[in-house]
């Protein structure tokens, strides 16, 4: 066989691709052509580069949308009042100071200045930037739970938030704010679902404290921000939750 | 003036763009080019998806926050990146092994077991080649890429390949010697040297 016709089985050669009578081919060429041994040496070098190559794999899609979550938190002003729009602009300031080399940092510091009040105004944009980070960001929505009619009657004085907010690991923390929720029956607790359609995610389940106001923390895996409903309803111990039910409180994400 | 699209702009201008009101276009575009290879190698390294998922994460939020220390003067936006990467995932592996260590610590089992594996720093010198070999099969059209991902990873034959795709099977045959010529160049183009990741 000439070149021409063995040239485009050699990568396929290589990769011990080739039907067997095909690679005989191959090899009875080979044996005589040193082109085409030179043009398998160079073949065989990009087939043993490729042992390094890390298996083919997609990370998961919810791990972009966390990611882009945390950015436009960061970098969108928040509307609620002029503090919260200022916390949030200097979000990036906050990091890029934590990220900064040390000796940039404390080189600017040296430069402006003077020592004697140096330390005193480190000390306060330190805690300025301790406050800063361990202050709560705003929530990226706010759901208003809404008693279903059943409960309403036994609710006087009811009102209940939640309050979602994007988490670094992209999951999405949810902030019960439970006021005169009466607590459940003998035997339950609460369950608290992201709901779409047929879909549900629980997002956990808790307690209440009855009168005065029941604070609850709890997080949902990312997928949840596609689910726009949410329900709390009143499981029984020792059975499965589903959303038959009795649902308690009901809100829809804006 | 029409503001250029990301996806159509180079990674450093991608870069430049990380401060400013297109920062969400521009980290989606880094995110989209290079999330495969982060992952891959963060498999490769770790040795298991949540590592790699945990890895994924912190590499892109450090692109983001720390992109004043890219200097494009120094190397391209590739190599700094693999050195965020490498630094992310050691500082996961340390973070692991510390948990591991004070999990079970004293099971004579565990840690005959656990002494025998790579140390970080032996699986990061070898995350420099397959980096480099990711980004050469990322630089490839799908079309091509297809076939080595077969041929190779999954080790199907020419034959197998033409049967799974439906592609004839002259047409694997072509599409496999010119993805090889394809990664041979990228290999060749790339900045081999360890100086590059310092």
């Amino acid at each position: 066989m000439r070149c021409a016709e063995i040239h485009p089985n050699l990568a396929a050669f290589v990769l011990d691709g080739l039907e067997p009578e095909e690679a005989v081919e191959v090899l009875r060429h080979l044996a005589s052509c040193p082109r085409c041994q030179d043009e398998v040496r160079e073949l065989q070098k990009v087939n043993r580069a490729l042992e390094a190559a890390p298996p083919p794999a997609d990370p998961p899609s919810h791990l972009k949308d966390g990611i882009l979550a945390q950015v436009r938190t960061a970098a969108e002003p928040s509307s609620s009042n002029e503090e919260e729009r200022e916390g949030s602009a200097s979000l990036r300031e906050r990091q890029r100071s934590l990220e900064a080399p040390r000796s940039d940092r404390s080189k600017n510091l040296r430069i402006i200045l003077p020592s004697a009040a140096a330390a005193a105004i480190v000390a306060m944009l330190a805690l300025g930037v301790l406050f800063g980070v361990l202050r709560e960001e705003p929530p990226v929505a706010t759901v208003q739970l809404v008693p279903s009619p059943q409960e309403e009657a036994g609710l006087e004085g009811y009102w209940g938030v939640a309050e979602i907010r994007p988490q670094p690991s992209g999951n999405l923390q949810v902030k019960l704010k439970l006021n005169n929720f009466e607590d459940p029956k003998p035997n339950s607790y609460y369950e608290l679902w992201f709901v779409s359609g047929e879909k549900r995610i629980s997002a956990g389940s808790f307690t209440s404290v009855g009168e005065g106001e029941t604070r609850v923390l709890l997080n949902v895996p990312p997928e949840a921000r596609n689910y726009h409903t949410l329900l709390i309803t009143e499981e029984r111990i020792e059975s499965d939750p589903t959303l038959t039910q009795e649902i308690a409180l009901k809100g829809e994400v804006p | 003036m029409m503001s250029q699209r990301a996806d159509e702009i180079s990674d450093e201008q991608c870069m430049t763009r990380l401060t400013g009101p297109e920062v969400e276009a521009a980290i989606s575009a880094l995110y989209d080019r290079y999330s495969r290879t982060v992952y891959g190698v963060g498999l490769k390294i770790l040795g298991d998806h949540s590592s790699a998922e945990e890895l994924v994460q912190d590499v892109f939020l450090k692109v983001w926050r720390s992109s004043s220390t890219f200097d494009s003067s120094r190397g391209g936006f590739s190599t700094w990146l693999y050195r965020v990467t490498r630094s992310c995932a050691l500082d996961l592996y340390r973070k692991r092994a510390s948990r591991i260590h004070q999990v079970l610590d004293g099971d004579p089992y565990i840690a005959a077991t656990r002494d025998s594996s790579a140390g970080p720093q032996e699986e990061v010198d070898e995350s420099w080649l397959s980096w480099r070999v990711s980004r050469a099969l990322e630089m490839l059209d799908p079309p091509h890429r297809e076939v080595i991902e077969l041929a190779y990873f999954e080790g199907l034959s020419q034959r197998e390949i033409s049967v799974r795709t439906g592609m004839p099977l002259g047409t694997v045959k072509t599409r496999t010697a010119s993805a090889f010529k394809k990664l041979r160049g990228e290999l060749a183009n790339q900045d081999t040297s360890q100086e590059a990741i310092r």
